[in-house]
């Protein structure tokens, strides 16, 4: 076993024994979605981190429909939005890009300031990179397929630390989102980018005259990092690294995490299944491979060329079950997986710096994304 | 183990400043937007778009968990209360914006059904009028009165559904406002007196109070010219090919040397853009095109004539006002504010600095003439710019909304005023009355950035708007910075905005709109770089350098709520389909976007301290 797994075995043997001292309180969906345990909750998150994920779960339940309708209006207008700033500021400057005017696909790109210049003409920003070796990290951000955009503050904001930390040129894909626009269009929406920072002749590292291409997501977007690698495999892109912040899978089976952890830490099982039920295509359930790879209507990638996955997993997200059997599922193919399970983060602890996990998991990712070279 | 992460994150804003004093209630609270530190906000939420104050913090998380047990209470149906009658506002003060929702499902007297009834405002507009080209004559000002006292027949009305507030404008169809129809005589009809039924609104509208956290701004400028420019630059590129790229850097080249006097080199290159701009194609070789003839007459001081025949502006403007929703946006918008300023008042009286055809007036007319308890007596100043010919442009206009409030009955009336600017209107040529007996609203629709050419005038004007004493003042201004001192920064900053703007244009479906509506930018286009001094006009600022005049100038924001955004995204729709344009909320204004690229703002305003006058206003 390596350090990881080892580390991993023991930590479930340790939940395995803790499981005996909870007490089941759970009397069906209802009971378990509507139980409030905010005093757990407030224990493991700095405050402000707890008012900015449990603001967005008060709007979230507002936005959701019932009947698997959403409010986008009103989604849109809650949002917070940043515009893209060819202006450097914190040594990373941004611009928007419509890949896809049939699709309307538009990606944010940050880049590093050189520092030449304080103000970047039109011409600077599709510049040619010019170290030897530049990873560019294509990101997909979360929202579990129906919440934010590439322009979300918070989103923004990460992409920024992701470019200083990485030395990286960052392209946050601004797919299409559920329920309006269902499974594939997401996956179609990562292909269509991937395609387009490929062939860009700016972003290809000095050493090899190729980009150097990394896939990052969290929540629904790290679902959507496997799915586009998946195609590029297929297609032969190269990629070189798979980032999975709190992935997003799922399967129809309910899980022990997921049954002791309902309500517990911002996120319950029925807003789970509605965004399933919003995403996948109708008529099907969560075994459908978009939400359950390694699931039994799953594939093996046994013998595949499958890019290198760094899998971050929070103790307190109720689906690690099912990112752990992701894991499983890459080990089992012979696939590079390493695995990071911090446990006691909670989702969404990547959004602030303001807490150990964040800085472990920016270090993880930087060396993940360095150590071709 | 913490460690030193500021390598990690975005620098804040070096030209930051120290807050003062805040009182409640007023918009006092000057700070800089980019570090908070000094004033309590918490920084890491302030990055990510939300203002609370770190001394607040455990009562907002306080408030998060009411709400979540009220909501588990109220069930379903509750929850969609919130989501589809709530009219939210200003999201990011979310002390506030909790709060508001918190009373809103635990009042005294909680109806979640809304059970006062709704009407809808407006349906689609059946009484347009006359559009065209305005015969003009030499009169200055021209009132108009509508002497008929009307109420409000709701049996000629066309309703629409039920789901929006009763103070919501409905989203226009474009070619509804203006179709050819033929004059009619107005109409004397009987008329009984309408009831006075104060408005009975049935939706709670949720207010942030206005001043209290959310409404920063940094401390005034020493002179009103020289305001800080914006430090936020978005740029949104579509398609990047080989000879689009040669051709800005041609035009950047060019622009430079035009900066430097080098103007041989200058002419060298103007002429190489030419051949340039023909191997391109769309809306880059167009925008290329009319920068290259802008830089060209600025080489070789061929400014342009100013004066623009007034009919031929007309017809531009109407066709821009078709081909893309820009226009239509701004009136909407601006509507949406005025019409719930108005809220309850018996007598209003608009006044608009950007009247052109008035095209902006049906729509809001026909608001009110909807309105619960019936509609208030409706008073029309229209100011513009004097015309060429003798005719008289503003009295057709009059005429034509006058006709207008006749078919609708609504009491009406008007009165155009001629100016060559607007810092030449004193409050007392307005015949203004008291502020107890008629509510004032001033509009004004891509003008108020042209009094930066003049010192003083935007002072000046702000204060007879003050004079004014408005409920609202509402502004759309072009989303841009084109006023910063160095040419070649306004250069690259239009550059940018007119590529994005022209390319926003292509898909429009009438080819002819699509030319008129080039030419109109075109000339804005010429302006912005051929012009220097008083006839450098088109001089745009963006959203945060209008906060700090209207902020300096002693003016609260008064904010636009979901409401106005949903119904401003429905209007878009109707545009191809809605692609590519986008609302967004931005500090309770509402921005509209091409790609993400923000382009027009419209804004809101109150004087900060207005006080209930007992005297008359005329001085």
């Amino acid at each position: 076993m390596s350090c990881c797994e080892l580390g991993l075995f023991f930590k479930r043997f340790c939940f395995k024994l803790l499981r005996f001292a909870f007490k089941s309180s759970k009397k069906g969906e209802m009971a378990a979605s509507n139980e409030i345990n905010l005093n757990d909750c407030k224990m493991v998150v700095p405050l402000n981190t707890w008012v900015l994920i449990s603001n967005f779960k008060l709007a979230y339940n507002i936005l959701r429909r019932p009947d698997g309708t959403f409010n986008r209006h009103l989604a849109e207008f809650l949002d917070r939005r940043v515009p893209a700033n060819a202006n450097p500021v914190g040594g990373v400057f941004s611009f928007d890009f419509l890949i896809d005017r049939g699709t309307g696909l538009l990606s944010r790109v940050y880049r590093p300031a050189t520092g030449e210049e304080p103000q970047l003409n039109i011409v600077d920003l599709e510049k040619p990179v010019t170290a030897d070796v530049v990873p560019v990290i294509i990101f997909f951000h979360g929202g579990s397929f129906a919440h934010s955009s590439a322009n979300s503050a918070i989103y923004d904001h990460l992409c920024r630390i992701l470019v200083g930390n990485c030395k990286a040129v960052v392209v946050s894909v601004n797919y299409r989102r559920a329920p309006e626009n269902r499974y594939p269009c997401a996956y179609d929406d990562g292909w269509t980018a991937l395609k387009w920072v490929n062939s860009r002749s700016w972003l290809k590292s000095r050493k090899d005259s190729k980009v150097h291409i990394y896939l990052a997501g969290d929540s629904s977007g790290g679902n959507i990092v496997h799915h586009v690698a998946l195609r590029a495999v297929e297609s032969g892109i190269d990629v070189l690294g798979n980032i999975l912040l709190n992935p997003m899978f799922g399967g129809q089976e309910r899980t022990e995490s997921e049954k002791r952890l309902d309500g517990k830490y911002f996120v319950t099982l029925r807003d789970r299944d509605w965004y399933w039920r919003a995403f996948l295509p109708e008529g099907t359930d969560r075994d459908h491979p978009a939400c359950n790879p390694f699931g039994p209507n799953g594939r093996s990638l046994e013998g595949i060329k499958f890019p290198k996955s760094l899998v971050v997993v929070a103790g307190l997200d109720l689906i690690q079950d099912w990112q752990l059997a992701y894991v499983e599922g890459l080990k089992k193919a012979g696939q590079e997986v390493k695995l990071l399970y911090l446990e006691q983060a909670t989702i969404g602890f990547y959004l602030l710096p303001n807490n150990d996990h964040f800085h472990v998991v920016m270090d993880e990712i930087s060396k993940f994304v360095s150590s071709d070279c | 183990m913490k460690r030193d992460n500021n390598h990690l994150q975005p620098n804040p804003d070096p030209s930051s400043s120290l807050c003062g004093g805040s009182s409640p209630g007023k918009a006092n609270l000057w700070e800089e937007e980019a570090t908070q530190q000094d004033c309590g906000m918490d920084e890491l939420l302030a990055v990510l778009g939300y203002k609370v104050k770190t001394s607040d913090m455990a009562e907002v998380a306080q408030k998060l968990e009411q709400l979540e047990e009220v909501m588990c209470n109220v069930q379903d149906d509750g929850i969609s209360h919130l989501a589809s009658e709530t009219v939210h506002v200003n999201p990011s003060d979310l002390s506030t914006w909790l709060e508001s929702m918190l009373s809103e499902l635990n009042p005294p007297s909680f109806d979640p059904f809304g059970a006062a009834g709704k009407t809808a405002p407006m349906g689609t507009l059946d009484d347009p009028f006359l559009g065209g080209p305005a015969e003009s004559s030499t009169l200055t000002t021209l009132e108009f009165e509508n002497n008929n006292r009307k109420h409000q027949k709701r049996g000629q009305q066309i309703f629409e559904e039920a789901s929006c507030s009763d103070y919501d404008l409905k989203a226009i169809p474009g070619k509804a406002i203006y179709s050819q129809n033929t004059r009619t005589q107005p109409q004397t009809h009987d008329s009984s007196s309408s009831s006075t039924l104060n408005n009975v609104k049935s939706e709670k509208r949720l207010k942030s109070t206005s001043g209290s956290h959310s409404d920063i701004f940094p401390p005034p400028p020493a002179v009103s010219y020289g305001i800080p420019t914006d430090s936020v630059r978005p740029v949104v590129l579509v398609d990047s090919q080989e000879n689009g790229i040669r051709l800005v850097h041609a035009l950047m080249a060019c622009a430079e040397a035009v900066q430097q006097n080098n103007l041989n080199l200058a002419e060298v290159l103007v002429k190489q853009i030419g051949f340039l701009a023909i191997s391109q194609a769309g809306a880059m070789r167009k925008v290329a095109t009319y920068f290259a003839e802008a830089l060209a007459r600025r080489i070789y001081r061929l400014y342009p004539q100013n004066p623009l025949d007034h009919s031929l502006s007309d017809i531009l403007h109407m066709h821009f006002y078709e081909t893309c929703p820009y226009l239509k946006f701004a009136h909407f918008t601006a509507n949406q504010a005025i019409l719930e300023a108005f809220e309850g008042k018996k007598r209003v009286h608009v006044i608009d600095f950007s009247m052109n055809q008035g095209m902006q007036w049906p729509a809001l007319m026909q608001a009110l003439a909807l309105r619960d308890g019936g509609p208030p007596a409706f008073r029309l100043t229209g100011i513009g710019p004097p015309s060429h010919d003798k005719s008289d442009h503003l009295q057709e206009v009059g005429w034509k909304l006058a006709q207008l409030a006749e078919k609708i009955h609504v009491e009406f009336e008007y009165r155009g005023f001629v100016a060559n600017s607007l810092a030449d209107l004193d409050a007392s040529m307005l015949d203004l009355r008291p502020s107890e007996v008629e509510a004032v609203a001033v509009n004004s629709v891509f003008e108020l950035h042209k009094l930066l050419a003049r010192p003083g005038a935007i002072d000046k004007v702000f204060s007879v708007v003050k004079q004014m004493k408005p409920e609202i003042v509402t502004i759309v201004e072009q989303e841009a910075n084109h006023n910063g001192p160095v040419f070649l920064d306004r250069f690259i900053e239009s550059l940018h905005y007119y590529s994005t703007l022209f390319d926003s244009l292509e898909g429009s479906v009438s080819s002819r709109d699509k030319v008129m509506s080039e030419v109109y930018l075109g000339k804005q286009i010429c302006n912005v770089v051929a012009c220097e001094g008083v006839d450098r006009v088109e001089r745009h600022e963006s959203l945060t350098q209008w906060r700090n005049r209207f902020g300096f100038a002693g003016f609260s924001p008064v904010h636009l709520g979901s409401n106005a955004f949903k119904q401003a995204s429905m209007l878009l729709a109707l545009f191809n389909g809605g692609e590519g344009y986008g609302v967004e909320e931005n500090n309770g204004c509402l921005m509209l976007g091409w790609h993400n690229r923000p382009l027009i703002t419209t804004s809101a305003w109150t004087p900060a301290n207005k006080t209930t006058a007992t005297s008359t206003i005329t001085n």
